[in-house]
């Protein structure tokens, strides 16, 4: 037992000094790169106009790279920094996602710009080819993505179109839909231990919560709504609930709130509301500060500290996820938006 | 009509931020324009914003600042308020017909002489310097009143002509 145990705390360095947090400054023209082990940016990535997100093949060797400049996936050698190849897609990326086998990177287009209403896709790259191999339409432009831990299934979640739209990703078709009466910001699949879809979690536009989907009846079975308290903060930059994510060890699921300027954690399976931190405010000589606008959530590896980027403060909080509270705030660079954990092996 | 939900959202954050501009400058504004505003409300010169406003919007001003066109091109913002003619393929401004565009577009968030109450100058304003940019998407885009591009902007709200001239 004692053994065992000492293998356990003796991996806990390994694991921090063997991850580092991408974080798009989508402001500007860089990518912030902290190390989890000492919670300071030991990288930054230029030359990027307006970085959407960050994703990685699983051996941490290529950097996918999404931007609001140009229509391209960047293709990066994460050592070299060097690109090696630009990607063309069928309009302005949102997120991306790649299959944990790697094989494919889903790309969400916001607008293809082929007609006056901001149409949308899932754009799918064959990640060895490193070619667009196929570009499903729908109806209105995509925000977020996120796929079954089997890879067979992508969920994309619309803020013009309403809706989330389910990708098969083997049949490369679109799968069910659900319709909402706000648009979709935000969301994650949870997955059941075979790798199939459990659940879909999203964020509304006009819900200080998150909506609960069922994979499998492809219904909404529960709207979570957060506490009341705390609160008085406004919207921030963009819609009321701005980041959602699940921890790597499935046990909580984290959900910010721009009225309360804090994340609220709920247990998983059950949904039980655990606590919430606050985070940091905006600071306006003179007058109450206002909320730091909280948006994208990330992990360290181990579940034990949680990421949120905070638009309006240019800033990471570090939460213990133990103790429930901000342990560091890490200066990034302007208007820091997706937040993405690659692990090395 | 790029999009009939995303205006929305936008314009949400738009009436927010137009809210709290409203109750933090209000009592300045009010005095700085010292009688009913527009009683003597400056014309917004197009020359002086075609030639002096208009190409900050495609200005690589640092590597913390995406250019406002990044965002702010109608394709990518969705119908918001602020949304910019594309530019023509393989153009490096606008033409005379997109520049008018603009100048309708951007004039609708400026209230004329009064850049207090002005949202196109506080919105990319740092919070720090009394602006409103920590709601903005874009971020701090000027850190200070004294950023030239900034003053630029700010001379065109007062009315300054192309010629060198301010009015009225």
């Amino acid at each position: 037992m004692w053994i065992l145990l000492g293998i356990v705390f003796a991996a806990v360095p390994l694991v921090a000094a063997t991850s580092r947090i991408y974080v798009t400054n989508r402001g500007g023209t860089t990518i912030s790169v902290i190390d989890p082990a000492t919670n300071k940016v030991v990288e930054e990535i230029k030359g990027i106009e307006s970085p959407e997100v960050v994703r990685f093949s699983p051996d941490g060797s290529r950097l996918y790279i999404a931007n609001r400049s140009v229509d391209v996936l960047y293709v990066m050698d994460r050592k070299s920094g060097k690109y090696i190849k630009k990607v063309p897609l069928s309009g302005w990326a949102n997120d991306a996602m790649v299959t944990n086998d790697g094989k494919l990177i889903v790309v969400c287009i916001r607008n293809t710009g082929t007609e006056a209403l901001d149409v949308g896709a899932l754009d799918i790259i064959d990640a060895k080819s490193l070619e667009k191999i196929k570009s499903i339409p729908v109806r209105r432009g995509l925000h977020d993505v996120s796929l079954t831990a089997d890879g067979k299934f992508a969920a994309a979640g619309s803020p013009p179109g309403q809706s989330i739209t389910v990708f098969d990703l083997q049949k490369m078709e679109i799968a069910w839909e659900v319709q909402y009466d706000q648009g979709v910001l935000p969301l994650i699949v949870e997955s059941n231990p075979d790798g199939s879809g459990h659940r879909i979690f999203a964020q509304l536009n006009r819900t200080n919560g998150f909506s609960v989907v069922d994979f499998a009846t492809h219904k909404e079975v529960q709207r979570i709504v957060n506490p009341d308290e705390p609160k008085g903060f406004g919207p921030g930059c963009e819609g009321i609930s701005h980041g959602i994510g699940i921890a790597p060890d499935h046990k909580t699921l984290w959900t910010n709130s721009r009225p309360a300027n804090a994340v609220f954690a709920y247990s998983l399976p059950d949904l039980k509301l655990l606590g919430h931190v606050s985070l940091p405010e905006t600071p306006v000589p003179g007058k109450a500060p206002r909320g730091g606008g909280p948006a994208w959530i990330t992990f360290a590896p181990d579940s034990r500290t949680v990421y949120v980027s905070t638009c309006g403060t240019k800033s990471v909080s570090a939460i213990d996820v133990e103790a429930m509270k901000e342990i560091t705030r890490i200066p990034v660079g302007e208007m820091p938006d997706r937040i993405s954990t690659l692990v090395l092996p | 009509m790029i999009s009939r939900v995303l205006p929305k959202i936008i314009s949400a954050c738009f009436a927010v931020a137009a809210a709290i501009l409203l109750c933090v400058f209000a009592p300045f504004g009010t005095a700085q324009t010292a009688g009913s505003p527009g009683a003597h409300a400056p014309q917004l010169d197009y020359e002086f914003f075609k030639t002096r406003v208009e190409p900050i919007f495609l200005k690589s001003r640092s590597e913390d600042h995406a250019r406002c066109y990044v965002c702010h091109q109608v394709m990518r913002h969705g119908g918001g308020p602020l949304s910019l003619e594309m530019l023509p393929a393989g153009a490096s401004f606008w033409t005379e017909e997109q520049s008018r565009h603009n100048f309708e577009v951007v004039s609708k968030l400026v209230v004329p002489g009064d850049p207090s109450l002005s949202l196109f100058l506080r919105m990319p304003l740092a919070p720090e310097a009394g602006g409103l940019a920590d709601t903005h998407q874009g971020g701090r885009q000027f850190a200070s009143e004294d950023d030239p591009d900034w003053q630029n902007m700010k001379a065109w709200v007062l009315g300054q002509k192309a010629g060198g001239s301010s009015a009225p």
